[in-house]
Protein backbone atom coordinates (compact mmCIF):
# COMPACT_ATOMS: atom_id res chain seq x y z
CA UNK A 1 0.00 0.00 0.00
CA UNK A 2 1.66 3.29 -1.04
CA UNK A 3 1.05 6.77 0.36
CA UNK A 4 -1.23 7.68 -1.72
CA UNK A 5 -3.18 5.01 -1.74
CA UNK A 6 -3.61 5.89 2.02
CA UNK A 7 -4.48 9.30 1.67
CA UNK A 8 -7.11 8.23 -1.35
CA UNK A 9 -8.86 6.32 1.76
CA UNK A 10 -8.85 9.18 3.88
CA UNK A 11 -10.27 11.29 1.25
CA UNK A 12 -13.24 8.38 0.05
CA UNK A 13 -13.80 7.88 4.19
CA UNK A 14 -14.42 12.12 4.54
CA UNK A 15 -16.44 12.18 1.57
CA UNK A 16 -18.85 9.36 2.91
CA UNK A 17 -18.84 11.25 6.20
CA UNK A 18 -19.46 14.87 3.96
CA UNK A 19 -22.46 12.96 2.74
CA UNK A 20 -23.73 11.46 5.83
CA UNK A 21 -23.78 15.77 7.34
CA UNK A 22 -25.17 16.43 4.45
CA UNK A 23 -28.13 13.63 5.00
CA UNK A 24 -28.97 14.62 8.64
CA UNK A 25 -28.65 18.10 7.56
CA UNK A 26 -31.54 18.69 5.11
CA UNK A 27 -33.79 15.96 6.82
CA UNK A 28 -35.60 18.63 7.77
CA UNK A 29 -35.81 20.40 4.17
CA UNK A 30 -38.54 17.59 3.78
CA UNK A 31 -39.86 16.83 7.03
CA UNK A 32 -39.81 19.40 9.20
CA UNK A 33 -43.28 20.91 8.46
CA UNK A 34 -44.65 16.94 8.13
CA UNK A 35 -43.23 16.01 11.81
CA UNK A 36 -44.52 19.64 13.03
CA UNK A 37 -47.92 19.16 12.16
CA UNK A 38 -48.15 15.41 13.64
CA UNK A 39 -49.01 14.53 9.75
CA UNK A 40 -45.96 11.74 10.48
CA UNK A 41 -44.85 10.23 13.96
CA UNK A 42 -40.85 11.56 13.56
CA UNK A 43 -39.52 8.74 13.46
CA UNK A 44 -41.70 7.13 10.67
CA UNK A 45 -41.16 10.69 9.12
CA UNK A 46 -37.28 10.16 8.89
CA UNK A 47 -37.15 6.47 8.07
CA UNK A 48 -39.47 7.42 5.05
CA UNK A 49 -37.29 10.45 3.94
CA UNK A 50 -34.29 8.24 4.48
CA UNK A 51 -35.44 5.62 2.16
CA UNK A 52 -36.90 7.94 -0.69
CA UNK A 53 -32.95 9.33 -0.60
CA UNK A 54 -31.90 6.00 -1.23
CA UNK A 55 -34.07 5.50 -4.10
CA UNK A 56 -32.86 8.66 -5.36
CA UNK A 57 -29.36 8.10 -4.96
CA UNK A 58 -29.25 4.83 -6.68
CA UNK A 59 -31.75 6.93 -9.26
CA UNK A 60 -28.69 9.37 -10.45
CA UNK A 61 -27.08 7.16 -12.75
CA UNK A 62 -26.16 9.50 -15.27
CA UNK A 63 -23.55 11.20 -12.74
CA UNK A 64 -21.90 14.80 -13.37
CA UNK A 65 -17.92 14.33 -13.52
CA UNK A 66 -17.74 17.43 -13.44
CA UNK A 67 -19.39 18.46 -10.11
CA UNK A 68 -16.78 20.67 -8.54
CA UNK A 69 -16.20 22.57 -12.50
CA UNK A 70 -18.80 25.40 -11.30
CA UNK A 71 -16.25 26.53 -8.50
CA UNK A 72 -13.03 25.63 -8.87
CA UNK A 73 -10.59 24.96 -11.99
CA UNK A 74 -9.23 21.47 -10.87
CA UNK A 75 -10.72 19.58 -13.47
CA UNK A 76 -10.71 19.32 -16.97
CA UNK A 77 -14.03 19.66 -19.51
CA UNK A 78 -14.61 16.11 -19.97
CA UNK A 79 -14.13 15.21 -15.94
CA UNK A 80 -10.26 13.94 -16.01
CA UNK A 81 -8.38 16.12 -13.36
CA UNK A 82 -5.96 19.09 -14.86
CA UNK A 83 -2.55 17.27 -15.80
CA UNK A 84 -0.36 19.55 -13.41
CA UNK A 85 -2.20 18.35 -10.27
CA UNK A 86 -1.53 14.69 -10.75
CA UNK A 87 2.58 14.82 -9.90
CA UNK A 88 3.23 11.86 -7.25
CA UNK A 89 0.04 10.35 -8.01
CA UNK A 90 -2.71 12.83 -7.53
CA UNK A 91 -1.45 13.79 -3.95
CA UNK A 92 -2.01 17.77 -4.95
CA UNK A 93 -5.10 16.82 -6.30
CA UNK A 94 -6.30 15.11 -3.01
CA UNK A 95 -5.35 17.02 -0.60
CA UNK A 96 -7.12 19.98 -2.10
CA UNK A 97 -10.10 17.41 -1.82
CA UNK A 98 -9.55 16.71 1.51
CA UNK A 99 -9.32 19.92 3.13
CA UNK A 100 -12.18 21.17 0.86
CA UNK A 101 -14.44 18.11 2.16
CA UNK A 102 -13.27 18.91 5.87
CA UNK A 103 -14.40 22.51 5.61
CA UNK A 104 -17.35 21.38 4.28
CA UNK A 105 -18.31 19.03 7.37
CA UNK A 106 -17.06 21.18 10.43
CA UNK A 107 -19.23 23.89 9.03
CA UNK A 108 -22.44 21.31 8.60
CA UNK A 109 -21.43 20.15 11.95
CA UNK A 110 -21.47 23.34 14.04
CA UNK A 111 -24.64 25.11 11.70
CA UNK A 112 -25.89 21.79 13.08
CA UNK A 113 -24.87 22.10 16.63
CA UNK A 114 -26.54 25.43 16.78
CA UNK A 115 -30.15 24.01 15.12
CA UNK A 116 -29.76 26.14 11.84
CA UNK A 117 -30.27 24.78 8.21
CA UNK A 118 -27.30 26.19 6.40
CA UNK A 119 -27.30 24.74 2.79
CA UNK A 120 -24.62 21.85 2.49
CA UNK A 121 -23.75 22.03 -0.93
CA UNK A 122 -22.56 25.85 -0.04
CA UNK A 123 -20.14 24.11 2.60
CA UNK A 124 -19.25 21.78 -0.14
CA UNK A 125 -18.68 24.23 -2.84
CA UNK A 126 -16.81 26.45 -0.03
CA UNK A 127 -14.68 24.19 1.40
CA UNK A 128 -13.44 23.45 -1.84
CA UNK A 129 -13.26 26.89 -3.13
CA UNK A 130 -10.88 27.62 0.01
CA UNK A 131 -8.56 24.69 -0.13
CA UNK A 132 -8.31 25.70 -3.79
CA UNK A 133 -7.37 29.41 -3.26
CA UNK A 134 -4.89 28.17 -0.37
CA UNK A 135 -3.14 25.78 -3.08
CA UNK A 136 -3.77 26.76 -6.59
CA UNK A 137 -4.31 30.54 -5.43
CA UNK A 138 -7.30 33.48 -6.29
CA UNK A 139 -7.41 31.78 -10.00
CA UNK A 140 -7.73 28.38 -9.08
CA UNK A 141 -12.01 29.69 -8.31
CA UNK A 142 -14.18 30.09 -11.38
CA UNK A 143 -15.82 32.95 -10.30
CA UNK A 144 -17.90 33.94 -12.82
CA UNK A 145 -17.57 31.16 -15.94
CA UNK A 146 -16.73 32.58 -19.85
CA UNK A 147 -19.80 34.82 -20.26
CA UNK A 148 -21.96 32.61 -22.69
CA UNK A 149 -24.13 30.89 -19.90
CA UNK A 150 -24.88 30.78 -16.20
CA UNK A 151 -21.88 29.73 -14.80
CA UNK A 152 -19.23 29.74 -11.74
CA UNK A 153 -19.07 30.43 -8.07
CA UNK A 154 -21.37 33.82 -8.54
CA UNK A 155 -23.41 32.31 -11.53
CA UNK A 156 -24.23 28.69 -9.83
CA UNK A 157 -23.65 29.43 -6.03
CA UNK A 158 -24.11 32.77 -5.04
CA UNK A 159 -26.99 34.25 -7.35
CA UNK A 160 -29.03 31.39 -6.84
CA UNK A 161 -28.75 31.67 -3.25
CA UNK A 162 -29.89 34.76 -3.18
CA UNK A 163 -33.27 34.51 -5.19
CA UNK A 164 -34.33 30.73 -4.59
CA UNK A 165 -35.34 31.82 -0.81
CA UNK A 166 -37.44 34.65 -2.64
CA UNK A 167 -39.14 32.79 -5.29
CA UNK A 168 -39.93 30.03 -3.02
CA UNK A 169 -41.26 32.20 -0.39
CA UNK A 170 -43.39 33.83 -3.36
CA UNK A 171 -44.87 30.54 -4.17
CA UNK A 172 -45.34 29.25 -0.74
CA UNK A 173 -46.88 32.15 0.35
CA UNK A 174 -49.65 32.13 -3.14
CA UNK A 175 -49.98 28.80 -2.39
CA UNK A 176 -50.80 29.43 1.42
CA UNK A 177 -53.44 32.48 0.80
CA UNK A 178 -55.33 30.44 -1.95
CA UNK A 179 -55.67 27.29 0.22
CA UNK A 180 -56.91 29.26 3.10
CA UNK A 181 -59.36 30.93 1.24
CA UNK A 182 -60.63 28.17 -0.81
CA UNK A 183 -61.52 26.35 2.32
CA UNK A 184 -63.19 29.05 4.48
CA UNK A 185 -66.25 27.35 5.77
CA UNK A 186 -64.86 23.83 5.56
CA UNK A 187 -64.38 22.00 9.23
CA UNK A 188 -60.85 22.64 10.17
CA UNK A 189 -61.21 18.62 11.63
CA UNK A 190 -62.11 18.03 8.09
CA UNK A 191 -59.70 19.87 6.00
CA UNK A 192 -56.58 18.78 8.15
CA UNK A 193 -57.06 15.53 7.53
CA UNK A 194 -56.87 16.05 3.67
CA UNK A 195 -53.97 18.49 4.10
CA UNK A 196 -51.85 15.86 5.72
CA UNK A 197 -52.06 13.56 3.22
CA UNK A 198 -51.57 16.25 0.50
CA UNK A 199 -48.08 16.78 3.17
CA UNK A 200 -46.96 13.12 3.37
CA UNK A 201 -47.04 13.09 -0.37
CA UNK A 202 -45.13 16.63 -1.43
CA UNK A 203 -42.69 15.60 1.75
CA UNK A 204 -42.07 12.95 -0.11
CA UNK A 205 -41.37 14.40 -3.42
CA UNK A 206 -38.75 16.65 -2.14
CA UNK A 207 -37.06 14.05 -0.12
CA UNK A 208 -36.63 11.89 -3.54
CA UNK A 209 -35.35 15.22 -5.19
CA UNK A 210 -33.01 15.70 -2.77
CA UNK A 211 -31.53 12.11 -2.89
CA UNK A 212 -30.80 12.52 -6.46
CA UNK A 213 -29.40 15.70 -6.13
CA UNK A 214 -27.18 15.88 -3.51
CA UNK A 215 -25.50 12.12 -3.40
CA UNK A 216 -24.07 12.29 -7.07
CA UNK A 217 -22.41 15.55 -5.40
CA UNK A 218 -20.13 12.83 -3.53
CA UNK A 219 -20.13 10.83 -5.87
CA UNK A 220 -18.65 12.97 -7.96
CA UNK A 221 -15.70 14.22 -5.81
CA UNK A 222 -14.86 10.76 -4.90
CA UNK A 223 -14.92 9.46 -8.58
CA UNK A 224 -12.61 12.36 -9.18
CA UNK A 225 -10.14 11.61 -6.36
CA UNK A 226 -10.42 7.77 -8.02
CA UNK A 227 -9.03 9.00 -11.49
CA UNK A 228 -6.49 11.58 -9.45
CA UNK A 229 -4.57 8.41 -8.58
CA UNK A 230 -5.02 6.46 -11.90
CA UNK A 231 -7.30 4.06 -9.88
CA UNK A 232 -10.50 4.49 -12.37
CA UNK A 233 -9.67 5.61 -15.84
CA UNK A 234 -13.45 5.59 -16.94
CA UNK A 235 -14.84 9.49 -17.38
CA UNK A 236 -18.43 8.44 -18.33
CA UNK A 237 -19.82 6.16 -15.24
CA UNK A 238 -18.78 5.77 -11.78
CA UNK A 239 -17.90 2.54 -9.53
CA UNK A 240 -20.92 0.56 -8.36
CA UNK A 241 -19.44 0.39 -5.04
CA UNK A 242 -19.01 4.10 -4.86
CA UNK A 243 -22.72 4.69 -6.06
CA UNK A 244 -23.75 2.51 -2.97
CA UNK A 245 -21.63 3.31 -1.03
CA UNK A 246 -22.90 7.10 -1.27
CA UNK A 247 -26.44 6.28 -1.28
CA UNK A 248 -26.45 3.79 2.12
CA UNK A 249 -24.45 6.76 4.13
CA UNK A 250 -26.76 9.53 2.63
CA UNK A 251 -30.24 7.69 3.57
CA UNK A 252 -28.15 7.04 7.04
CA UNK A 253 -27.70 10.70 7.95
CA UNK A 254 -31.03 11.35 6.54
CA UNK A 255 -33.00 8.30 9.05
CA UNK A 256 -30.40 9.15 11.81
CA UNK A 257 -32.47 13.13 11.81
CA UNK A 258 -30.96 16.22 12.51
CA UNK A 259 -33.14 16.64 15.43
CA UNK A 260 -32.29 20.04 16.13
CA UNK A 261 -32.78 21.61 12.59
CA UNK A 262 -35.94 20.03 11.76
CA UNK A 263 -37.20 21.80 15.45
CA UNK A 264 -35.89 25.12 14.48
CA UNK A 265 -37.55 24.57 10.99
CA UNK A 266 -40.56 22.81 12.18
CA UNK A 267 -41.61 25.01 15.09
CA UNK A 268 -39.05 27.83 15.09
CA UNK A 269 -39.52 29.80 12.43
CA UNK A 270 -43.52 29.65 11.60
CA UNK A 271 -45.97 27.72 13.46
CA UNK A 272 -47.19 25.57 10.60
CA UNK A 273 -50.70 24.06 10.26
CA UNK A 274 -51.39 21.54 7.91
CA UNK A 275 -52.69 23.93 5.19
CA UNK A 276 -49.68 26.01 5.34
CA UNK A 277 -47.49 22.44 5.26
CA UNK A 278 -48.98 21.27 2.04
CA UNK A 279 -48.26 25.27 0.82
CA UNK A 280 -44.67 25.15 1.74
CA UNK A 281 -43.30 21.59 0.68
CA UNK A 282 -45.09 21.96 -2.64
CA UNK A 283 -43.84 25.27 -3.07
CA UNK A 284 -40.23 23.46 -2.30
CA UNK A 285 -41.12 20.42 -4.70
CA UNK A 286 -41.99 22.79 -7.51
CA UNK A 287 -39.59 25.02 -7.44
CA UNK A 288 -36.67 22.33 -6.68
CA UNK A 289 -37.84 20.28 -9.81
CA UNK A 290 -38.24 22.96 -12.12
CA UNK A 291 -34.88 24.65 -11.06
CA UNK A 292 -32.70 21.85 -12.00
CA UNK A 293 -34.91 21.00 -15.38
CA UNK A 294 -33.96 24.63 -15.98
CA UNK A 295 -30.32 24.07 -14.44
CA UNK A 296 -30.63 26.91 -12.11
CA UNK A 297 -28.43 25.01 -9.55
CA UNK A 298 -29.58 25.93 -6.36
CA UNK A 299 -29.40 24.83 -2.40
CA UNK A 300 -32.49 22.35 -1.19
CA UNK A 301 -31.89 24.05 2.24
CA UNK A 302 -32.73 27.58 0.81
CA UNK A 303 -35.57 27.06 -1.25
CA UNK A 304 -37.37 24.47 1.94
CA UNK A 305 -36.67 27.80 4.19
CA UNK A 306 -37.78 30.23 1.97
CA UNK A 307 -40.86 28.07 1.50
CA UNK A 308 -41.91 27.22 5.08
CA UNK A 309 -41.13 31.16 5.64
CA UNK A 310 -43.54 32.44 2.82
CA UNK A 311 -46.41 29.66 4.48
CA UNK A 312 -46.16 31.96 7.55
CA UNK A 313 -46.47 34.96 5.26
CA UNK A 314 -49.43 33.72 3.14
CA UNK A 315 -51.46 33.14 6.05
CA UNK A 316 -52.82 36.12 7.77
CA UNK A 317 -52.66 36.19 11.80
CA UNK A 318 -49.60 33.46 11.40
CA UNK A 319 -46.89 33.60 13.83
CA UNK A 320 -43.44 34.61 11.86
CA UNK A 321 -40.14 34.37 14.60
CA UNK A 322 -38.09 37.01 12.44
CA UNK A 323 -35.34 36.85 14.93
CA UNK A 324 -35.15 33.06 13.47
CA UNK A 325 -35.23 33.77 10.15
CA UNK A 326 -32.29 36.40 10.53
CA UNK A 327 -30.05 33.78 12.59
CA UNK A 328 -30.94 31.55 9.49
CA UNK A 329 -30.37 34.34 6.88
CA UNK A 330 -26.91 35.00 9.01
CA UNK A 331 -25.81 31.62 8.19
CA UNK A 332 -26.38 31.16 4.74
CA UNK A 333 -24.05 34.46 3.92
CA UNK A 334 -21.11 33.32 6.39
CA UNK A 335 -21.41 29.70 5.05
CA UNK A 336 -19.42 29.72 1.85
CA UNK A 337 -17.12 32.16 3.37
CA UNK A 338 -16.60 30.03 6.54
CA UNK A 339 -16.16 26.78 4.95
CA UNK A 340 -13.84 27.94 2.44
CA UNK A 341 -11.63 29.38 5.60
CA UNK A 342 -11.66 26.27 7.47
CA UNK A 343 -10.90 24.77 4.04
CA UNK A 344 -7.62 27.10 2.99
CA UNK A 345 -6.75 26.35 6.64
CA UNK A 346 -6.70 22.69 6.88
CA UNK A 347 -4.86 23.18 3.53
CA UNK A 348 -2.07 25.02 4.47
CA UNK A 349 -1.70 22.57 7.88
CA UNK A 350 -1.75 19.49 5.08
CA UNK A 351 0.51 21.22 3.47
CA UNK A 352 3.26 22.51 5.78
CA UNK A 353 3.47 19.05 7.33
CA UNK A 354 3.35 17.78 4.07
CA UNK A 355 2.34 14.25 1.87
CA UNK A 356 0.99 11.34 4.12
CA UNK A 357 1.61 12.78 7.89
CA UNK A 358 -0.24 15.97 6.73
CA UNK A 359 -3.28 14.03 5.47
CA UNK A 360 -3.68 12.13 8.50
CA UNK A 361 -3.20 15.45 10.72
CA UNK A 362 -5.94 16.64 9.20
CA UNK A 363 -8.35 14.02 9.40
CA UNK A 364 -7.65 13.73 12.74
CA UNK A 365 -7.80 17.48 13.63
CA UNK A 366 -12.02 16.82 11.51
CA UNK A 367 -12.56 13.62 14.27
CA UNK A 368 -11.16 15.95 17.28
CA UNK A 369 -13.59 18.70 16.15
CA UNK A 370 -16.69 16.75 15.39
CA UNK A 371 -15.76 14.44 18.33
CA UNK A 372 -16.02 17.72 20.40
CA UNK A 373 -19.08 19.12 18.88
CA UNK A 374 -21.29 16.20 19.06
CA UNK A 375 -19.70 16.03 23.32
CA UNK A 376 -21.27 19.66 23.40
CA UNK A 377 -24.48 18.37 21.24
CA UNK A 378 -24.98 16.11 24.49
CA UNK A 379 -25.64 19.02 27.05
CA UNK A 380 -28.98 20.28 25.70
CA UNK A 381 -30.38 16.60 23.49
CA UNK A 382 -33.03 17.12 20.73
CA UNK A 383 -34.30 14.20 19.07
CA UNK A 384 -37.98 12.63 18.16
CA UNK A 385 -38.83 12.83 21.85
CA UNK A 386 -38.67 16.45 22.53
CA UNK A 387 -38.71 18.12 18.70
CA UNK A 388 -42.15 19.29 18.76
CA UNK A 389 -41.97 20.91 21.98
CA UNK A 390 -43.56 24.18 22.50
CA UNK A 391 -41.11 26.89 21.55
CA UNK A 392 -39.53 28.87 23.62
CA UNK A 393 -40.18 26.81 26.90
CA UNK A 394 -36.79 25.81 27.00
CA UNK A 395 -33.69 28.17 25.97
CA UNK A 396 -33.32 27.92 22.17
CA UNK A 397 -30.46 27.03 20.28
CA UNK A 398 -31.84 29.23 17.03
CA UNK A 399 -32.25 31.93 19.09
CA UNK A 400 -29.55 32.89 21.71
CA UNK A 401 -25.75 32.39 20.65
CA UNK A 402 -24.24 30.09 23.78
CA UNK B 1 -20.73 39.61 -13.67
CA UNK B 2 -23.51 41.23 -15.45
CA UNK B 3 -23.85 38.40 -17.95
CA UNK B 4 -24.53 36.14 -14.97
CA UNK B 5 -27.11 38.32 -13.42
CA UNK B 6 -29.25 38.24 -16.47
CA UNK B 7 -28.85 35.14 -16.81
CA UNK B 8 -30.05 34.15 -13.39
CA UNK B 9 -32.63 36.62 -13.81
CA UNK B 10 -33.95 35.13 -16.79
CA UNK B 11 -34.11 31.75 -14.99
CA UNK B 12 -35.63 32.49 -11.98
CA UNK B 13 -38.64 34.68 -13.89
CA UNK B 14 -39.12 31.00 -15.46
CA UNK B 15 -38.91 29.13 -12.20
CA UNK B 16 -41.16 31.37 -10.19
CA UNK B 17 -43.62 31.42 -13.19
CA UNK B 18 -43.48 27.45 -13.40
CA UNK B 19 -43.21 27.51 -9.38
CA UNK B 20 -46.54 29.43 -9.28
CA UNK B 21 -48.53 27.27 -11.44
CA UNK B 22 -47.45 23.44 -9.88
CA UNK B 23 -46.21 24.91 -6.54
CA UNK B 24 -49.23 27.42 -5.39
CA UNK B 25 -51.88 26.14 -8.43
CA UNK B 26 -51.76 22.56 -7.69
CA UNK B 27 -52.31 22.76 -3.65
CA UNK B 28 -55.25 25.38 -4.45
CA UNK B 29 -56.51 22.78 -6.70
CA UNK B 30 -56.12 20.29 -3.93
CA UNK B 31 -57.75 22.83 -1.46
CA UNK B 32 -60.50 23.02 -3.75
CA UNK B 33 -60.89 18.96 -4.10
CA UNK B 34 -60.60 18.67 -0.41
CA UNK B 35 -63.81 21.53 -0.30
CA UNK B 36 -65.78 20.18 -2.95
CA UNK B 37 -65.55 16.44 -0.70
CA UNK B 38 -66.59 18.39 2.59
CA UNK B 39 -69.87 19.55 0.32
CA UNK B 40 -70.00 16.32 -1.15
CA UNK B 41 -70.23 15.10 2.54
CA UNK B 42 -72.24 17.62 4.30
CA UNK B 43 -73.00 17.17 7.82
CA UNK B 44 -70.50 17.81 10.05
CA UNK B 45 -68.04 18.49 7.47
CA UNK B 46 -68.70 22.27 6.89
CA UNK B 47 -69.16 25.30 8.99
CA UNK B 48 -73.14 26.11 9.91
CA UNK B 49 -74.82 28.07 12.42
CA UNK B 50 -75.20 26.73 16.12
CA UNK B 51 -78.14 24.77 16.28
CA UNK B 52 -78.94 24.44 12.52
CA UNK B 53 -79.24 21.03 10.70
CA UNK B 54 -75.83 20.21 8.70
CA UNK B 55 -76.46 20.42 4.98
CA UNK B 56 -77.09 17.37 2.95
CA UNK B 57 -74.84 15.04 1.21
CA UNK B 58 -74.03 15.63 -1.96
CA UNK B 59 -72.87 13.34 -4.39
CA UNK B 60 -71.84 15.42 -6.96
CA UNK B 61 -69.43 17.04 -4.90
CA UNK B 62 -67.43 13.97 -4.00
CA UNK B 63 -67.43 13.46 -7.63
CA UNK B 64 -65.60 16.78 -8.05
CA UNK B 65 -63.37 16.43 -4.93
CA UNK B 66 -62.12 13.35 -6.05
CA UNK B 67 -61.65 14.71 -9.58
CA UNK B 68 -59.40 17.85 -8.53
CA UNK B 69 -57.12 15.42 -6.36
CA UNK B 70 -56.95 13.07 -9.37
CA UNK B 71 -55.40 16.03 -11.59
CA UNK B 72 -53.17 16.66 -9.03
CA UNK B 73 -52.26 13.34 -8.67
CA UNK B 74 -51.05 13.35 -11.94
CA UNK B 75 -48.94 16.54 -11.15
CA UNK B 76 -47.17 14.38 -8.86
CA UNK B 77 -46.70 11.41 -11.38
CA UNK B 78 -45.40 13.81 -13.78
CA UNK B 79 -42.99 15.22 -11.16
CA UNK B 80 -41.57 11.52 -10.40
CA UNK B 81 -41.44 11.02 -13.76
CA UNK B 82 -39.28 13.78 -14.16
CA UNK B 83 -36.81 12.92 -11.58
CA UNK B 84 -36.71 9.31 -12.67
CA UNK B 85 -36.65 10.44 -16.35
CA UNK B 86 -32.90 12.61 -15.28
CA UNK B 87 -31.69 10.10 -13.13
CA UNK B 88 -31.64 7.90 -16.05
CA UNK B 89 -30.39 10.44 -18.38
CA UNK B 90 -33.38 11.04 -19.96
CA UNK B 91 -35.33 14.24 -19.72
CA UNK B 92 -38.75 15.66 -20.42
CA UNK B 93 -40.17 17.09 -23.18
CA UNK B 94 -42.68 19.32 -23.29
CA UNK B 95 -42.17 19.76 -27.23
CA UNK B 96 -45.85 18.29 -28.12
CA UNK B 97 -47.55 19.57 -24.80
CA UNK B 98 -47.98 16.24 -23.83
CA UNK B 99 -45.04 15.60 -21.51
CA UNK B 100 -42.55 12.44 -23.45
CA UNK B 101 -39.47 10.79 -22.24
CA UNK B 102 -36.77 11.50 -25.21
CA UNK B 103 -32.83 11.63 -24.52
CA UNK B 104 -31.24 14.15 -23.28
CA UNK B 105 -29.86 16.46 -25.99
Amino acid sequence: MTETTVVLVLVIVTALGFDFTNGFHDTANAMATSIATKALRPRVAVLLSGLLNLVGAFLSVEVALTVTNAVVKIQNANGTPKAELLEGGGSALLLIVLAGLVGGIVWNLLTWLLGLPSSSSHALFGGLAGATIAGLGWAGVNWNGNGTKLDGLVGKVLLPAVMSPVIAAVVAGVGTWLIYKVTIGVVQRFTDNGFRWGQIGSASLVSLAHGTNDAQKTMGVITLALIATGDWTDTTNIPIWVKTACALSIALGTYLGGWRIIRTLGKGLVEIAPPQGLAAESASAAVILVSSHLGFALSTTHVATGSILGSGLGRPGAIVRWPVAGRMVLAWLITLPSAAVVGAIMWWIGHAIGGLAGAIVIFLILLALAAYMYWHSRKSPVDHNNVNDEWGTTPELAEAVR
Amino acid sequence: MVHNLQFALQSAWRVLLAGLLLGAGLPALFALGVRALAWGAGGDAEVREPGAAGAKAQPIGTLLGWACIAVVLLGVALGITYIVASGLGKALSFEHIFPAIVDKK
